[in-house]
């Protein structure tokens, strides 16, 4: 007992590790990226680490009181860490035992709501609107994210992840399945707050929404949970979705899934920096298209495809 | 003059003796595009009226103007032009000191609402029946009965303390909450502030308080420097077409001088002219991406743009701000072996400008956010008194460089490109062929240029007392310049307007019924240019030490040392002071 739980939470803090430490390099590659495809040098990889470093030592600053305002930052973060310990990043999930596919559906969303609680009792017009387009994105990007996961789960006859992927791994690539994974993909350029859908955000028209209000150490925290959750969402497409190749060898099949978060991230920035930003009523619009189109990985899977 | 010329111009003075109603004080053509009519006051409204629904005259500016000194009373003028005549129409009016109103001509040309408040706020000259009757150009904390533009006010007056002022803004209609924009906002390079009246997301209505920071050109122009010192400061109106409005200045002073430039002085200004515009859309096209979060757009459009502040460098010496322009011609050649460099960087130019048009023209999401976004009905932009880009985008057909040519338009004329549309997507499309338009006419003046001198020699004093009217078509835009000559070596009145000032007008019609996230493109597609409108200076100040100063110390410390409140006590509160014009973005 004492071994398993041993082994368990030293998984956790593995996992929760690599996405604390490994996410501002990652957002550090792809500024690189964009910065070639607009024709600049670009900030050095690592600067990320010194924006966070240099926002972390700054003057905490609230605009209005409250523990529950105080507390939404580190529950931001705290949320995201969460979700990376639940789902397998590389390796087995290792709070697998801890929930299933509910709860990580539920921990999901977490974030999104608390970014939208901290516009909202940010007392500023501009977080208020943002707040109201954080809302609506996350009305309409959770049902794509559960539709497509329990594709998943009706497939494998498990709510548990773990489950799901020994199911891919064993029966090979499905149509239902690559439907269900194009729509996460799709959904997943919202979560992760990219363009055409950084609508909440939206500089420069409510400068920066639900956040416009928060500055110093309540910035870093809500920039650096916006990175893990980035990183922790590709990591979940890429396992649950597309697991293959399996090599059974527990080195290479690190590194393949580590390239195919890198090829998953490279995507959505170079559809990030190609794309203007859409109106929150175009972007409900598109994923109330691309909700109805994932029924149809539903369909597939209930004929067995 | 041609007959036909001829028959316009005895068509107007008939419409305009018809309409004055006994109140006809005289009509003089002072050159052949200009007609300028003297009435009284009580004939004003009816004159205009003529003007515009039976000629179709263009009201460009009012100009109001202390002449008290010289005829005893306060004069106004309104410009108006009657595009496809080529003609230009001054009707002037004097007004009593004793009885100073006017009525106000804003219910038949709601263009003239700025302008005839502007004038109001100047000399204090009342539109009687106008609209609305809070401040335009002054500041909140000036006060009350003291104008600016009359001759006894001294331009380096300082007004006395104001605690606690405010902008009288309306109120949101009832259901409607208050989405604020600006002073200060992250789009908008100048200070300009909207409040956005919206119910939920959706515009119900919108009110404005712009010219934050005036600066007083034109009061500094007539009160402190000479013919020859103006187009330095013309040059700063503006950060993006200076050139535009220095041209303006001294095409207008030539004209009531009656001096004519070289032939070789009028190719260069096209030149350069055409030069400006090239950067100027290219940096718009990239504001515009940026505004709707396409940064790609942005940092390519500003690449292609550098090797064109480049080139302006290397005629200039400055990438802006040329200082080439004096009245007469210009103070520098164009050296001819810069020719094939020009050539070459406007080929690269060209090349890279229809790349990036085809890459914007097939991007579906772009189309989303521009089409149908922010119309500017063409009924509407005629009323408005639309110029520019947003006016041809709206099917208005005017060019300044064809209705009234001037450089070397005349033998040089541009195709003008239009749109039916009205909306963001058809100024991107007019703007983009206008870029690909100006390369061309670079290049035609290039091989057209003759040899020869750059500037006219003068050899006698500028008369008093004649009026010249010049206009530039900026990027934004008509420019219009109106100078009425002085006895002391600079103009009497020296009255400036930019293409902005008519444009930002239209702006509370163009965003009704959108949504907040349309308000930036919308305000962005019309290419506003706050520092020309309002003729203003942003200064900034750096000081190493820390502190956090109240509202009250900060008015406390700007005002330090002197009474009135001199910017220049500022200079001692904090040891580095960096002044830039607030267009230069």
């Amino acid at each position: 007992m004492t071994i398993w739980f041993i082994k368990s939470f030293l998984l956790c803090l593995l996992n929760v590790a690599a996405a604390l430490l490994l996410s501002p390099l990652c957002e550090g590659l792809m500024r690189k990226l964009r910065a070639a495809i607009h024709s600049r040098i670009g900030p050095p990889i690592t600067q990320p680490y010194w924006d966070l470093l240099k926002l972390l030592g700054k003057e905490d600053l609230r605009s209005t009181g409250g523990v529950v305002y105080a507390g939404l930052p580190a529950l931001t973060l705290g949320s995201v860490l969460l979700l990376a310990a639940l789902i397998p990043m590389g390796t087995v999930a290792p709070l697998a035992f801890a929930g299933d596919l509910i709860v990580v559906l539920y921990v999901a969303a977490m974030s999104g709501v608390a970014i939208m609680l901290t516009g909202f009792a940010s007392a500023s017009p501009y977080a208020s609107i943002g707040s109201s387009r954080e809302m609506m994105m996350l009305l309409s990007v959770e049902p794509i994210l559960a539709i497509a996961l329990t594709v998943g789960a009706f497939k494998a006859k498990t709510l548990a992840l773990g489950g799901i992927v020994n199911w891919q791994v064993q029966n090979g690539p499905s149509i239902s399945m690559v439907i269900g994974g194009v729509a996460f993909f799709l959904a997943l350029q919202a979560v992760a707050g990219k363009l055409p859908f950084d609508i909440a955000e939206a500089d420069q028209e409510i400068m920066g929404g639900p956040l416009v209000e928060q500055s110093g150490p309540r910035l870093a925290l809500f920039r650096w949970a916006m990175w893990v959750k980035q990183l922790v969402f590709a990591f979940l497409l890429v396992e649950v979705f597309f697991p293959w190749p399996h090599f059974g060898n527990y080195l290479m099949d690190l590194i393949a899934t580590i390239v195919k978060v890198l090829v998953v991230l490279v995507l959505v920035t170079v559809i990030d920096v190609v794309n203007p930003r859409l109106r929150i009523d175009q972007a409900m619009g598109y994923f109330m298209r691309v909700g109805v189109s994932s029924l149809a990985a539903l369909a597939f899977a209930v004929i067995g495809k | 003059m041609s007959i036909r010329d001829q028959v316009t111009v005895t068509r107007v003075k008939e419409a305009v003796a018809a309409r004055s109603d006994g109140a006809f004080l005289s009509a003089t053509q002072p050159y052949a595009d200009t007609l300028h009519f003297a009435i009284e006051k009580r004939a004003m409204r009816a004159v205009v009226e003529g003007l515009v629904n039976e000629l179709q005259a263009r009201f460009m500016i009012s100009v109001g103007t202390d002449t008290r000194p010289v005829t005893g009373d306060f004069a106004i003028l309104h410009l108006f032009s009657l595009d496809s005549e080529h003609l230009y129409v001054l009707l002037e009016s004097p007004v009593s000191e004793k009885d100073l109103r006017i009525e106000s001509i804003t219910a038949v040309i709601p263009g003239a609402n700025w302008a005839e408040r502007e004038f109001r706020d100047a000399i204090g000259v009342h539109p009687e029946g106008h609209p609305d009757p809070r401040r335009l150009l002054l500041a909140d904390d000036w006060p009350e009965g003291v104008y600016p533009l009359r001759r006894d006010f001294p331009y380096n007056y300082q007004p006395p303390r104001a605690e606690n002022v405010r902008p009288q803004m309306r109120e949101p209609p009832a259901g409607a909450s208050v989405v604020p924009m600006g002073p200060f906002f992250p789009v908008l390079e100048e200070p300009a502030y909207y409040r956005l009246f919206v119910e939920g997301e959706t515009i119900v209505g919108c009110d404005t308080r712009l010219f934050y920071n005036h600066r007083g050109i034109e009061k500094l122009g007539e009160s402190a420097l000479t013919y020859n010192e103006i187009p330095y400061l013309a040059e700063r109106i503006c950060g993006i077409c200076g050139f535009i409005h220095s041209t303006c200045y001294c095409q207008a002073v030539e004209k009531a001088a009656g001096i004519e430039a070289p032939r070789r002085a009028r190719y260069i200004r096209t030149i350069m002219l055409e030069l400006e515009r090239i950067h100027s859309h290219l940096l718009w096209l990239g504001i515009a991406g940026h505004i709707i979060g396409f940064e790609t757009v942005l940092m390519q459009t500003w690449r292609i743009r550098e090797p064109v502040m480049w080139l302006c460098e290397e005629i200039s010496g400055n990438r802006k701000t040329y200082g080439m322009n004096t009245v007469g011609g210009l103070r520098r050649d164009l050296p001819n072996q810069i020719k094939p460099k020009l050539l070459e960087t406007l080929a690269k130019v060209e090349k890279e400008t229809i790349a990036v048009r085809n890459a914007v023209i097939g991007d579906t999401t772009l189309h989303a956010r521009t089409k149908g976004v922010g119309v500017l009905t063409n009924e509407w932009a005629k009323k408005i008194c639309a110029v520019g880009p947003p006016a041809r985008a709206s099917a208005v057909a005017i060019d300044a460089r064809i209705d009234h040519p001037y450089a070397a338009y005349d033998e040089l004329p541009p195709q003008i490109a239009t749109q039916e549309a009205g909306d963001t997507w058809a100024r991107v499309l007019v703007r983009v062929s206008e870029l690909l338009e100006s390369i061309r006419l670079v290049r035609e003046a290039l091989s057209a240029i003759p040899e020869g001198p750059i500037c006219a020699e003068i050899k006698e004093g500028i008369p008093p007392g004649r009026v010249g009217v010049s206009v530039v078509e900026a990027p934004r835009g008509e420019a219009v310049h109106f100078v009425l000559t002085g006895g002391d070596n600079r103009p009497y009145r020296w009255r400036v307007r930019a293409p902005t000032y008519p444009n930002l007008q239209a702006l509370p019609a163009m965003v009704l019924g959108g949504t907040i996230a349309d308000v930036p493109i919308t305000l962005g597609s019309l290419d506003p240019c706050f520092s020309c409108t309002e003729r203003l200076e942003t200064v900034d100040r750096r000081t190493n030490e820390v502190r956090v100063y109240s509202h009250a110390e900060l008015l406390e410390m700007s005002r330090r040392g002197n009474p009135g409140g001199c910017p220049r006590a500022a200079t001692r509160a904090a040891p580095t002071q960096k002044a830039r014009g607030g267009g230069a973005r």
